[in-house]
């Protein structure tokens, strides 16, 4: 597959720079750890928000660390676009016969971004180890939906800002205040927010779809149908359609650069 | 012969935003964007015949580079019309692409970090060109580039020249019909000019590739075509052949004259003393009849010769005349 054809010239890069690759992700694990503290400080002095408890939020710290950089590693080409249109590399993917978006993706792969994939791993399992969920055969399918749908909700904003760096030809900070944003948001359970911002974290940026609402479900807490809870990671991946067609919309205005 | 590519009409506009000055017209400019409207390419309309290799001269911003981004489907004109062997570059772009070849002279297709034999394997690939084929092409092009030591080293470790020689061979594995080449010798010494100048010649001979090269080193057009298309502000100012350029521009001549005694005041008609030391003097004449033979004859008859020179204007200065000429 050709894929694979890019992956594997992505993993004879970086071994050029193994060691730099290294410090890299571990200086970025540490930085998550940093935030993981954050949260423990926040709950030995609050003890529980509402129903949640620590374990609760230590489980959305892990997945969101996981999928957002598990897109940062891989949808990275849609992250960094604006590079792509200053280097010309934009023009170069246009005059070869393979789609657009398949590029994007194989263009460009960041591997230091592996450790906080790991890091949010370890956090997510050992969350799971100390809550008290009854499973099922569905909780496990809305479980591995949750991590699915995280991946395919930001790689649709990096889409987005991919789209508008089309016109602006620079990275705008506003697209950095919805991804970090929203991570950082993500670390705490969305109902200690002010009913817009959750509506809106629910609604228009779907972060919630991969977060509090299926958790609720795995725990059985909420006032909602439970249904509602589960399937919310598949309706939050449908994100991703406006998320192409605004992209798509932005390529066909394509002005290029100069040589 | 065919025609491989017809543009018709083509005009591309671009909408740039102002940049409005200090702080407030900073804070204007988030609610109300004023933009100019720069006009590339006017009703841009020209033909290209298989097989043929065309010097795409002017200055810089005419629109060359426009140009061969429209042609290589990367941009979509604002108006008009483009075929090029069927095709309509910006629509069906995947299909259309398999045709062409193009290497930009200031950017790289190639991996940085990895072998360049690699780049060229991910190029197969992204080409589904077959294993033969592929070997076949990338033997005769490594015998021809001279390629065979630079295959298994990094981009990174390779001068300018390996460099350019490495991107044509990428450019050709697929074999593509038509090649665009966006200043190819830019920043390369006289050696390496040369080399590639022979490659293109080489390809569009075996290959019988049609080749668009944009270029500001007028001996490249004079060594590779004489086929040119002259564009300036937008619009295309001459479309011809190079030879009948360089006749009605180029007939300016110098003839340098060394005498055997001191330099006496010599006055002809029709020609200029431009400068003159101890012995020598330069003449000028823009006459087109000039005829080496007469004029030696006529100076010999007064006075005595040692040595002489005739030389042409350089093809630089026509290209400079030209750019007056049309104001551009």
């Amino acid at each position: 597959m050709l894929y694979n054809k890019y992956f594997n010239m992505h993993v004879k890069s970086s071994m050029q720079y193994r060691l730099n690759t290294l410090l890299i992700a571990i200086t970025q694990v540490v930085i998550s750890l940093g935030e993981l503290a954050t949260v423990w400080i926040m709950f030995k002095q609050f003890k529980s928000v509402g129903y949640w408890g620590f374990y609760e939020t230590l489980l959305m710290f892990g997945i969101i660390t996981t999928v957002f950089s598990f897109a940062e590693c891989f949808a990275r080409g849609y992250d960094e676009f604006a590079k792509l249109i200053r280097t010309g590399t934009l023009d170069r993917m246009l005059i070869r016969p393979v789609n657009l978006h398949f590029q994007i993706f194989a263009n460009n792969i960041e591997f230091s971004k592996l450790g906080r994939v790991v890091l949010g791993i370890v956090v997510s399992i050992i969350a799971l180890m100390h809550l008290a969920i009854s499973w099922t055969i569905y909780k496990v399918l809305v479980l591995i939906s949750v991590y699915i749908c995280g991946v395919v909700v930001i790689t649709g904003i990096f889409m987005i800002g991919a789209g508008v760096s089309v016109f602006t030809v620079e990275n705008l900070e506003f697209i950095n205040i919805i991804t970090n944003g929203g991570k950082e948001l993500s670390f705490y359970p969305i109902n200690v927010y002010n009913k817009w911002l959750a509506r809106i974290f629910t609604f228009i940026l779907p972060f919630a779809c991969f977060n509090y609402l299926p958790i609720s479900y795995l725990m059985g807490y909420g006032s909602l149908p439970q249904v509602i809870y589960a399937i919310s990671p598949l309706v939050g991946s449908l994100f991703i359609i406006p998320c192409v067609l605004f992209f798509n919309w932005c390529i066909k205005k394509y002005q290029s650069t100069g040589t | 012969m065919t025609k491989i590519i017809e543009f018709s009409g083509i005009c591309k506009d671009f909408k740039i935003p102002l940049k409005s000055k200090g702080f407030w017209g900073g804070v204007k400019s988030l609610f109300k964007r004023q933009h100019k409207i720069i006009h590339a390419l006017k009703d841009v309309s020209f033909s290209i015949e298989e097989g043929d290799i065309v010097g795409y001269i002017g200055p810089n911003g005419a629109g060359k580079s426009t140009t061969i981004k429209i042609m290589s489907g990367i941009l979509t004109p604002t108006s008009g019309d483009c075929k090029i062997d069927g095709f309509t570059p910006w629509k069906n772009r995947k299909k259309y692409v398999k045709n062409i070849g193009v290497v930009f002279g200031q950017r790289s297709q190639l991996w940085w970090d990895v072998p360049i034999k690699d780049s060229f394997l991910l190029l197969k690939d992204i080409y589904k060109i077959p294993t033969e084929e592929f070997n076949e092409t990338l033997a005769l092009l490594t015998k021809v580039l001279n390629l065979t030591d630079l295959l298994d080293c990094p981009l990174r470790q390779l001068s300018l020249g390996q460099k350019m020689k490495c991107e044509l061979a990428g450019a050709l594995l697929h074999k593509p019909k038509i090649l665009f080449l966006d200043e190819p010798t830019i920043g390369l010494d006289a050696v390496t000019k040369l080399a590639v100048r022979d490659f293109i010649k080489y390809i569009n001979r075996t290959w019988h590739t049609t080749i668009i090269l944009t270029t500001h080193d007028m001996s490249d057009v004079d060594a590779l075509t004489n086929k040119i298309i002259l564009i300036g502000k937008g619009q295309i100012l001459y479309n011809g052949s190079f030879a009948e350029i360089k006749h009605k521009y180029g007939t300016a001549k110098t003839i340098t004259v060394e005498f055997a005694k001191e330099y006496p005041q010599v006055e002809l008609e029709g020609y200029e003393v431009v400068s003159h030391n101890k012995n020598t003097a330069v003449f000028k004449t823009d006459n087109k009849e000039f005829n080496t033979r007469d004029f030696i004859n006529h100076i010999s008859e007064k006075y005595e010769l040692v040595d002489f020179s005739v030389d042409m204007v350089s093809v630089d200065e026509i290209l400079a005349k030209l750019y007056t000429e049309y104001d551009i």
